[in-house]
């Protein structure tokens, strides 16, 4: 609980003239109980705490009144977009304010002759989009909850989605932001042009999960859309064949726009969801080529001549939007989809170097074998990076912590093969520990050198990102249905 | 060479894997052989709180503030592709590999790091990266900071820190490599980066068009990044004797030429005089280095849409100029002109949201070239302190180099 005193002063900074006088339910601070509970956790549901107050501002100098009072105080608060993030980067702080973007949701320039767009954090991903498809641009970062996720929770996170391995990552599109100072010192990271002078503080910003400071202005980059997208769908008799027709697609230098894989588990449970008339088959490989029309045409020619090389059984190739669009459909269910076939699941986000894949899916179902438990594997096998779900039954005892236990595992295998932890979904709380896998103490010490330098009192989203002592009895991971997943609004990818 | 009682030369000699040679301003020159060895030369160096300049082949010396230094560490024997994962596009390259010989070792599997510095034969890959040097290509594969993904630094203390990885995808901690990317050396010694890579295009032409009218050629200009054409390069080049805009195609050959008749007809409505290349060589984009002939160059940068309008300006102070489509320009100026040009293109860049640096000008004139510092009204050079403040308190590495003197 905030004393009154503070609670006052958030209220006259976000509240304005009006102050304690605002009618509740206009107010900008939350702090009944029932309100609070929609904050309590993010897409990764079983980790909750429930914060002290919640602030709505609608300004970039709310925010920061809002960030100089929980300086002076030393009080720690969490920035919070639509919260669909999935690694507890939204997870409130003990005792601690939440600063909601729900009420900066404008988009305040686009210029498409510079090919940008100036938004504010709580403005939708798929908006950016839909404010430039007209003069035939786009918004490239495209994480599956892209119709309801916030910039600003992209740019903490970093956020990727399926179309990175061409286009880049949310930092290859930021090109500026002002920022609230943890020390409520406002701050405009990067400019206008390129190369702002001085060190490229928007580029160690961009994916810092909220642990420098709160994003209230972003400048962002957009795309020419491409000519023609043509996607191909191939089966195979086993995921070596279909990894190695990836790696021949790279080796014959084409760089597709995505390139998605499917097991036998996976494929099963989209087509029980979805429908999307997948062949069964042990590996499914999806091939997304983008570009200019004649380029497109004989790309995929190559493209569908490598997957017959390497065994492909069966081809199809889009030819309509509509066809496309079922395609993606079953892969983008494939998450949502393990409900079908298992109770409960926990998906992991570790990323490999191609080359590593057969090897490593081949532990993986050696691990998953010994200790009895199934596990469904999608990937992004353009970047390596894996989503392995962890089935388990939660309601056979000691089931879930041999899952959990599992799921770390896979994750450390990942880095044992030179690969990373996270590749798209962020450290947050949920693999804070693993981080003392993937890097040593002087790796972690120089990091926090920059969050010092950034945040002296360590009150933005504090206990996140770096590892902590691990406490008795906490547990990680297992998945559990985000409210907007269950309202059929999101959907995990 | 002694300073004060201590003897630099002997201090470096007796490091294991770290040689010892003399600068031209007879500096000693301590050369390590690895991420450990520079580590060495920091510690033997910190209790003395020796000022240290880092080299590369050191083609980008004049760039930003002059360093005064007690001894020079050089990367030259860091050098070599550590690792060409040609089938994931990775490579790890020590810091002092020349960029046009890391090239060359990449081509081999048909693959480069997408970037077009100055002077790749000579200069180094940890001097580009420290500098953030980049070329026409960064129109379509963006700048370093998206193409490292990992990288091996050494701090002021001897800290020997890794940051990202190997994979293109992470998002795990802080993405250290950027903050060095572009900091001078101001905060480490870059030891080894590893970049993503990218296939070589099928074949590439350059695509020309001239005018005296940088104007015309702006609007044309504008008219092809709104293309769905396949271009990689766009850049427009200027003297008194006249403009050209120069459009890199990158794809196949049949694909090439149904592009380049779409901007011959594109030119044509222009009045302007156009040509494709026959040959896959693209001098156009080296002039830039030509312009280093200049007695004073300057990199400004600026939205795109206002390169024509500064092509223009920096035209008529004299200049010659070579602006990319990104909206970094250098512009190259005799010592008469240089002195009223800087300060008018200073006033009309910070107009167009963009910034000037000093890449050449003899030390003579180099005072007299000092740029008004423009005012800012937040906490940003604040901020930058205390990020050096936290990587080297005692101010070792290149000190002063950045911008505010940082």
């Amino acid at each position: 609980m905030l004393d009154k005193v503070i609670l006052a002063e958030l209220r006259a900074a976000v509240d304005g003239a009006y102050g304690a006088k605002t009618p509740a339910r206009l107010s900008g601070v939350i702090t009944t109980e029932s309100q609070l509970k929609t904050y309590e956790c993010d897409g990764l549901t079983n980790f909750r705490v429930m914060p002290a107050a919640v602030v709505l501002p609608q300004s970039a100098k709310q925010v920061q009144a809002v960030v100089q009072i929980c300086a002076k105080h030393k009080i720690p608060f969490v920035a919070r977009g639509s919260g669909t993030g999935l690694s507890g980067g939204a997870l409130p702080a003990e005792s601690g304010v939440v600063i909601s973007f729900a009420r900066m949701n404008r988009i305040l320039q686009v210029d498409i002759p510079n090919q940008r767009v100036v938004v504010e954090p709580g403005v939708i991903n798929q908006h950016v989009t839909d404010a430039v498809a007209a003069h035939g641009y786009f918004y490239a970062p495209d994480p599956s909850s892209q119709s309801v996720c916030t910039i600003g929770g992209n740019v903490a996170e970093n956020a990727g989605g399926a179309h990175c391995l061409k286009y880049g990552f949310t930092t290859t599109h930021v090109l500026g932001m002002d920022v609230v100072l943890p020390t409520g010192e406002m701050v405009t990271l990067g400019s206008a042009a390129p190369d702002a002078p001085g060190y490229d503080l928007t580029g160690v910003f961009v994916g810092s999960e909220g642990t420098l400071g709160v994003a209230t202005k972003l400048v962002l980059r957009i795309v020419k859309r491409p000519e023609t997208v043509q996607v191909l769908l191939a089966a195979f008799d086993s995921i070596s064949a279909a990894g190695q027709t990836v790696s021949d697609v790279i080796a014959a230098g084409m760089l597709p726009a995505a390139m998605e894989i499917m097991d036998r588990l996976s494929a099963q449970a989209s087509e029980a969801a979805v429908h999307p008339n997948y062949p069964v088959c042990e590996a499914l490989l999806l091939i997304e080529l983008d570009g200019a029309a004649a380029e497109v045409a004989s790309q995929m020619a190559e493209a569908r001549a490598l997957c017959e090389k390497n065994g492909a059984w069966e081809i199809r190739q889009a030819q309509t939007a509509e066809e496309r669009a079922l395609i993606w459909k079953g892969r983008k269910a494939a998450f949502a989809a393990m409900g079908r076939i298992s109770p409960n699941y926990i998906v992991q986000d570790g990323v490999i170097p191609r080359t590593a894949l057969p090897e490593v899916l081949e532990k993986i179902a050696r691990m998953a074998g010994e200790v009895k438990l199934r596990v469904a594997n999608v990937f992004h096998a353009g970047d390596g990076n894996l989503h392995p779900m962890v089935l388990y039954d939660q309601a056979i005892p000691g089931q879930e912590e041999i899952a959990l236990d599992l799921s770390y595992r896979i994750l450390y295998l990942c880095v044992d093969h030179g690969g990373s932890i996270t590749g798209e979904h962020g450290v947050g709380r949920e693999k804070q520990q693993a981080m003392g896998y993937m890097f040593s103490e002087p790796d972690l010490e120089t990091m926090q050198r920059v969050r010092r330098a950034f945040d002296p009192q360590n009150i933005a989203n504090p206990d996140k990102v770096f590892p902590r002592t691990k406490l008795c009895g906490e547990k990680t991971g297992p998945y559990t249905p985000h409210p907007l997943e269950q309202a059929g609004v999101a959907e995990y990818f | 060479m002694a300073i004060g009682v201590v003897d630099i030369e002997a201090l470096i000699t007796s490091l294991p894997g770290v040689e010892c040679a003399r600068s031209e301003e007879g500096l000693a020159v301590a050369l390590p052989s690895g991420a450990e060895q520079i580590a060495a030369v920091m510690h033997a160096v910190a209790e003395h709180e020796f000022a240290i300049e880092i080299a590369g082949a050191g083609t980008k010396r004049g760039w930003s503030n002059p360093v005064l230094a007690d001894v020079v560490l050089k990367t030259s024997r860091l050098k070599g592709v550590r690792e060409h994962r040609w089938q994931d596009l990775t490579a790890t390259v020590g810091a002092g590999t020349p960029w046009a010989m890391m090239q060359r070792e990449l081509a081999k599997h048909g693959q480069f790091v997408a970037l077009d510095p100055l002077w790749p034969e000579q200069a180094t890959v940890g001097g580009v990266v420290a500098t953030n040097d980049s070329g026409a290509l960064r129109l379509k594969y963006g700048s370093l900071r998206d193409l490292i993904i990992g990288m091996t630094i050494v701090l002021a203390d001897g800290t020997i820190a890794k940051s990202g990885g190997k994979v293109v995808k992470n998002v795990a901690g802080y993405d250290l490599h950027k903050l060095m990317t572009g900091a001078f050396g101001t905060l480490g010694v870059i030891a080894e980066v590893t970049f993503r890579l990218h296939p070589l295009p099928a074949q590439t032409r350059v695509w020309g068009v001239t005018s005296h009218d940088p104007e015309v050629l702006g609007f044309l200009m504008m008219k092809i990044l709104d293309s769905q054409m396949s271009v990689q390069a766009v850049q427009m080049r200027g003297s008194k004797q006249g403009c050209a805009l120069d459009v890199e195609l990158a794809s196949q050959p049949d694909v090439i030429a149904q592009q380049a008749e779409r901007l011959n007809v594109l030119a044509r409505g222009f009045g302007g005089s156009c040509e494709i290349q026959q040959e896959t060589a693209r001098w156009q984009f080296g002039v830039r280095e030509h312009l280093f002939n200049y007695d004073v160059v300057v990199k400004a940068t600026m939205l795109t849409h206002s390169i024509p309008m500064l092509v223009r300006e920096a035209i008529a102070m004299g200049g010659s100029v070579a602006a990319q489509a990104t909206g970094i320009m250098l512009a190259g100026f005799s010592e008469a002109a240089a002195a009223n040009a800087i300060v008018d293109l200073h006033e009309l860049v910070g107009r167009a949201g963009g910034s000037i640096m000093i890449l050449k000008a003899n030390p003579q004139q180099a005072a007299s070239l000092v740029l008004p510092q423009r005012k800012r009204d937040d906490k940003v050079p604040e901020l930058m302190r205390a990020v050096k403040q936290q990587f080297d308190a005692k101010r070792m590495l290149n000190p002063g180099r950045l911008v505010g003197g940082v």
